[in-house]
């Protein structure tokens, strides 16, 4: 980056605003998926004042800007693949108004999104979607990837709960989008524009977000299976009687016997699969809803449903599938997670399809996820370093994507397409899919600067 | 040039550190712990940049720069980030094996040199020059722990704004046979003593509450005079062969007496002693039996003695307990500490929030990185001030020394004690002991 350059961006930020030494670069070139670019500046923002001024410059010079949360990403959205300025939102952590009596919120895109439950549990309040990135995810990232969580299935996701945002877009402008009103169709619904966008269309620097009451009572139970099909019928049964538990999770042999390796929770080491429902809401209606879910299991020859006495015991269910995707991490040196959905009906299918795919290619696959929503995790594991490995996982990835698009799924439940999803997208939308996507960027970026080089190739960009 | 050997180790820790970081999935998870990174906000400075930084050197992307070396001494080696990790890396273990990279190929640097291969080693410099400060701050310049000798600590590269502990005019050990026999008769046991050089030459009250509640409850102790440094500040502070040293030293010495089991009441020693010790020595069936004999005074005490019940001496205070890093995540011993203070009548136990957050010492960090040691432990006197305590216990001397010191910035007294001092008190206060 020209000096210049970086003497126009120390006067919009402040000294300890802005780093351009080779080894910050490296500190943040990188997310938590697999793809590495070092940018030419890193920019840590505290207003949308700043990042107006940042994007107008930008814009002026050509120079590609990166948004970044706290770069918990899964597909390297926040990666500045084009190089450029990384702009950092995780100092904007202010909380701006809490408004109890209309159960909203209304806080800074860089602030932690557990941050906003100590804050709203005074008034009896919670905000619903908890990725499993909760506690060092933003919410500004969240609205960006659409985040979703083990609420999921009753509860909805980030795009359900957010009511207003302000953004700053490509060429500086800022606009403030949605409404505090629970209905309002003043022009176009832009607010889900944005949601899922992943940093391409503006950013986001503030947003309101919609909360519910805590729920009064929960039931939480284990259902042990003798195999996997029988677990995945259950989710599918259980949905068809009418049930919405708030939390429905699902893993696998391979998952269950890594998180005993990992930690003790009480885990049968020996059944194909188990369930993790949780119901809630008054405490007769939840106990209800429980009974029905194990009449659906009924139907699936179960092994075991044992139901959480104490508060403890609920702790140390829900503990082992927290802890699934690390204890998996423990088994080989690198492991490769996806977010493939579809609709809940089709889980069995999915879930054999998978196992078919990891036997086909000689994979360690461990499959977990919020199978209530059919948001599945199948995650194989690896070493990076075993070249052939590596081939057979790539072929693996490319026919469980395609898995997912002929059932009717989705290549990505929650992470976002990103780079890491990028050469599967138009295979799920289409070319003219695609083509749309471009149109609606170039409205907002016409020099393709935010963000660059994710989601689809942006006709005349320099991205491969 | 470097000769060959050398070489082959700092290639070593190299390959030692890989093994660590290739497990990091790069999630971020220790953004939200990491204390150095809370102040600093840097990713640079966070486990997941520490680790990136390695993968970086090894693959020989990156050179060995000043803001490398700035960045990996950046770390108060506390352990939260493993204690919190999903795949179980130990970032700390990254940065140890980096900073015994660096120093392997550079060298140690003069100051470091003198202090970690001479002075720590034959100890009488140290001692008298710990006598010597001892004297002059009491006899010329008494005037409390914010005494001008801190003046001097810029020469050092130390900052002048710490008040400094006053050192002890007679080394502890010095007031102690070797061996102190047991005041209750035949011994029930023959225990072990290392005092860890805080003990010998600061907090000589420490040493001398342990003998007495030991040798008071019928244990004879040891305190073998050929102790060294347990090794922990030159490890931390990137001397692999200095620490490597120490560490056989103590080993070697302790296993010539025969002992039941062996006392520390400092938390980095006794992490040195229990585990850290592994690192340096293979692994053999002298080396398992002498780290299973390695107890912290309060697990000890918690373990093996039993206080009667009018044992312990009426003491009304309200007393909070700050966890040091290498006690609580370093040996899993938190319990016992609590439970000896709650066994005090009078004594009201206050449970601070954060307890087990880091208190930014971290031994010479916060000799070297003053500012941010500071603003690390504001969060700890905040949390402090708001029980209202007469003291914080603790158990840990560069804990006491750092808390202390931002206690007196902020007009708060002195309250930092350790758990076997007041116990002692509570012991000697009903004649026990
Ligand atoms: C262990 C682990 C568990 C996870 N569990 C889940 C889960 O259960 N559900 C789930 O959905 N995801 C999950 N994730 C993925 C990830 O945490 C989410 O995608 C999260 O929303 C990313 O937030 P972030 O602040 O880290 O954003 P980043 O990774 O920094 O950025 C993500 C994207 O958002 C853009 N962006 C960030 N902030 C803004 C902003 N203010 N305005 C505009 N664009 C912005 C970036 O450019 C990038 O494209 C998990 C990740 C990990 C590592
Ligand atoms: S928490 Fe562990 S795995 Fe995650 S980024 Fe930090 S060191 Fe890596
Ligand atoms: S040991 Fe402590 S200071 Fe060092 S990286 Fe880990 S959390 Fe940060």
């Amino acid at each position: 980056m020209k000096k210049s350059h970086l003497e126009e961006l120390s006067t919009i930020f402040e000294n300890d605003g802005i780093l351009h030494q080779q080894e910050d670069m490296i500190a943040y070139s990188y997310d938590a998926s697999h793809i590495e670019k070092t940018p030419e500046a890193v920019v840590f923002a505290t207003s949308t004042d700043q990042i107006c001024k940042l994007m107008q410059f930008a814009y002026r010079e050509d120079i590609p800007v990166t948004p970044r949360g706290q770069g918990s990403g899964l597909s390297g959205g926040s990666v500045p693949i084009e190089k450029g300025i990384v702009l950092v939102l995780d100092r904007m952590r202010k909380m701006l108004d809490f408004d109890p009596e209309n159960r909203l919120i209304t806080v800074e895109a860089g602030m932690t999104t557990s941050d906003i439950d100590p804050i709203v549990a005074s008034a009896d309040l919670f905000y619903p979607p908890d990725p499993g990135s909760v506690t060092f995810s933003t919410i500004g990232g969240n609205i960006a990837e659409n985040a979703g969580g083990l609420r999921g299935l009753k509860y909805g996701v980030t795009k359900d709960y957010v009511k207003m945002l302000k953004v700053v877009l490509p060429k500086g402008d800022i606009v403030t989008i949605g409404s505090k009103c629970v209905k309002h169709v003043a022009g176009f619904n832009l607010e889900p524009i944005f949601v899922g966008s992943e940093g391409l269309l503006g950013i986001i620097t503030e947003v309101t977000l919609a909360l519910l009451p805590i729920p009064k009572h929960r039931e939480s139970a284990l259902v042990v299976f003798n195999t996997l099909n029988d677990a995945a019928q259950c989710v599918s049964d259980i949905i068809a009687y009418g049930v919405t538990p708030s939390t429905m999770e699902f893993m696998d042999k391979t998952t269950i016997n890594a998180v005993q390796n990992f930690k003790d929770c009480n885990l049968p080491r020996d059944a194909e699969a188990v369930l993790l429902i949780e119901t809630d809401g008054e405490k007769n209606s939840a106990i209800g809803e429980m009974k029905n879910i194990k009449k659906a299991a009924e139907k699936n020859s179960f092994r075991s449903f044992s139901l959480a006495g104490n508060t403890k015991e609920r702790d140390l269910l829900f503990e082992g599938r927290r802890i699934a995707l690390n204890a998996l991490a423990n088994v080989k040196p690198n492991l490769i997670l996806e977010d493939a959905t579809v609709v809940r009906s089709k889980l069995p299918d999915m879930v054999r399809g998978i196992c078919e795919i990891a036997t086909k290619y000689n994979l360690m696959v461990g499959i977990f996820g919020h199978a209530g929503d059919g948001n599945l995790h199948p995650t194989f594991l690896i070493d990076k370093n075993d070249t052939d490995e590596m081939k057979r996982t790539e072929k693996a990835v490319k026919e469980l994507f395609r898995l997912a698009i002929d059932l009717e799924g989705t290549i990505s439940g929650e992470h976002g397409i990103g780079l890491e999803k990028k050469p599967f997208l138009e295979d799920q939308i289409g070319s003219a899919g695609i083509q749309l996507l471009c149109d609606i960027k170039r409205t907002f970026d016409p020099k393709n600067l935010l963000n660059p080089g994710k989601m689809f190739d942006f006709p005349n960009s320099t991205s491969n | 040039m470097m000769v060959q050997r050398q070489r082959e180790q700092a290639e070593t820790h190299l390959l030692r550190a890989a093994q660590e970081f290739q497990k990091c999935m790069q999630c971020g998870k220790c953004r939200s712990v990491c204390p150095v990174f809370k102040e600093i906000g840097n990713e640079l400075y966070v486990a997941r940049g520490k680790n990136k930084l390695a993968e970086k050197i090894v693959s020989g992307d990156l050179q060995i720069t000043s803001r490398v070396k700035d960045a990996i001494n950046e770390c108060l080696n506390c352990k939260t980030c493993s204690a919190n990790c999903p795949a179980g890396v130990s970032p700390e273990h990254v940065v140890l094996r980096l900073r015994w990279y660096i120093t392997t190929r550079e060298g140690l640097g003069l100051f470091k040199a003198l202090v970690f291969r001479q002075l720590l080693w034959r100890k009488w410099p140290i001692i008298a020059g710990a006598v010597f400060i001892g004297f002059v701050q009491r006899i010329l310049l008494d005037i409390g722990p914010q005494n001008p000798v801190r003046h001097l600590f810029p020469l050092f590269g130390f900052s002048k704004r710490r008040n400094f502990p006053r050192l002890a005019l007679r080394p502890a050990q010095s007031l102690y046979p070797e061996v102190i026999p047991s005041k209750k008769g035949t011994p029930v046991k023959r225990i072990g003593y290392f005092t860890g050089c805080a003990g010998n030459l600061i907090y000589t009250n420490v040493v001398k509450s342990v003998v007495d509640i030991l040798t008071g409850y019928g244990y004879d102790v040891v305190i073998p005079k050929d102790q060294k440094c347990s090794g922990t500040p030159v490890l931390a502070n990137g001397d692999y062969e200095g620490a490597a040293n120490l560490m056989e030293h103590n080993f070697n010495l302790f296993r010539r007496y025969d002992l039941d089991a062996i006392v520390v009441s400092c938390s980095s020693c006794g992490l040195a002693l229990k585990k850290e010790i592994k690192l340096f020595i293979d692994n053999c069936d002298e080396l398992r039996e002498f780290c299973d004999k390695i107890y912290d005074i309060n697990e000890f005490l918690e373990k093996e003695v039993q206080f009667g019940p009018n044992d312990l001496g009426r003491l009304p205070y309200r007393v909070t307990y700050h966890d040091p890093c290498h006690l609580n995540r370093g040996q899993d011993v938190r319990k016992e500490p609590r439970s000896l203070l709650m066994k005090i009548p009078g004594l009201i136990f206050k449970e601070m929030q954060d307890a087990a957050v880091c208190c930014g010492s971290a031994g010479s960090y916060c000799l070297t990185h003053y500012e941010t040691a500071i603003q690390i432990n504001n969060h700890k006197i905040k949390n402090i001030q708001k029980e209202y305590v007469e003291y914080v216990a603790t158990a840990c001397p560069t804990c006491i020394m750092h808390i202390q010191d931002n206690l007196l910035q902020h007009h708060s007294g002195e309250k930092a004690r350790f758990v076997v001092e007041i116990l002692a008190d509570s012991l000697r206060k009903a004649g026990t002991i």
